[in-house]
């Protein structure tokens, strides 16, 4: 369906009337929304179709307690919906995964050593393995932590947007921030001293 | 902003030119999804359940009260048996 002969109103109206042709077309309408927020917050050992099925589901489930009228435009509270699960997901790991220096690719590594060096220039590595590095940094982080730095940092959210996708006040949202780099900063910190402990 | 804030943001924009990854649904997503979905008549049922649910535990909550209320007055802790009884029930279970 081409993007300006899609009528939203009326797709909803039909979904809730069970029409499957409907919820085919939104769920083919969402999916790329809802992957990227999978994406940007998922467990290490979830598997981001179970996760965007699991979205997909609460939304179907929910959507008749959507209001348009409410101000809250569809696409906001499919995010919110779809942050919240990865939230839930993210709280359910049980064990954070274990940082060992010797498991970086040379090119983490570089990155890290750039992040904890006082003078040296960033490396010239992809930015793939930038982002990699940033992931194993983050799953060491508490659910929320991870949450609200991710949406900072890397989807370039604004404090009041984060507000409005977790349901945290802004006042919260700013403090979770600075605490999270601060526990981020110390995460890096004991890496790195932990690796000199190795190599002695 | 600290050092380390500064080198942890140039890392994240660089981060953040990592390109990006399909984002089209894979064949048969749509599909798993709707599978998923639970059917117009469990919605109804659920629907229906919950609305009885709410309304039978709104009902026992108001018996719970009228009788609360019925029975506020013999609150007072009355003798179990007039004295005379008494006295004829421990005369009988003394024979016995």
């Amino acid at each position: 369906m081409a993007e300006a002969e899609f009528d939203l109103a009326r797709c909803l109206a039909s979904v809730l009337q069970h029409d499957e042709e409907a919820a085919r077309t939104l769920v083919d309408r969402l999916y790329p929304q809802v992957i990227r927020i999978v994406r940007g917050h998922l467990p290490r050992r979830a598997a981001e179709q179970d996760l965007a099925q699991e979205i997909f589901a609460k939304l179907f489930s929910k959507l008749q307690d959507y209001r348009p009228q409410q101000s809250v435009p569809f696409e906001n509270w499919v995010s919110r919906l779809a942050v919240r699960t990865c939230l839930d997901a993210l709280r359910a790991e049980k064990r954070r995964p274990e940082l060992r220096w010797g498991d970086l690719p040379e090119e983490q590594a570089a990155w890290l050593e750039f992040m904890l060096a006082d003078d040296s220039a960033p490396p010239d590595s992809d930015a793939a393995s930038a982002r990699e590095l940033l992931d194993r940094l983050l799953s060491q982080l508490k659910s929320e932590d991870r949450l609200v730095i991710t949406l900072l940092d890397l989807d370039q959210k604004s404090v009041k947007e984060i507000s409005q996708l977790t349901g945290w006040s802004i006042p919260l949202v700013k403090v979770r921030a600075f605490r999270a780099r601060r526990k981020l900063r110390k995460v890096a910190q004991v890496f790195r001293e932990r690796n000199v402990h190795e190599r002695l | 902003m600290n050092d380390f804030d500064k080198r942890w943001q140039t890392c994240a924009a660089r981060a953040r030119q990592a390109p990006a990854r399909s984002e089209s649904p894979p064949p048969g997503f749509a599909m798993r999804v709707l599978g998923r979905k639970p059917s117009a008549m469990e919605m109804a049922l659920e629907a229906l359940w919950e609305r009885l649910a709410m309304r039978w535990l709104a009902g026992v909550a108001a018996v719970l009260v009228v009788c609360a209320a019925l029975e506020l007055p013999n609150l007072r802790a009355a003798p179990l048996l007039k004295p005379g009884i008494e006295n004829t029930v421990t005369q009988l279970a003394w024979k016995l």
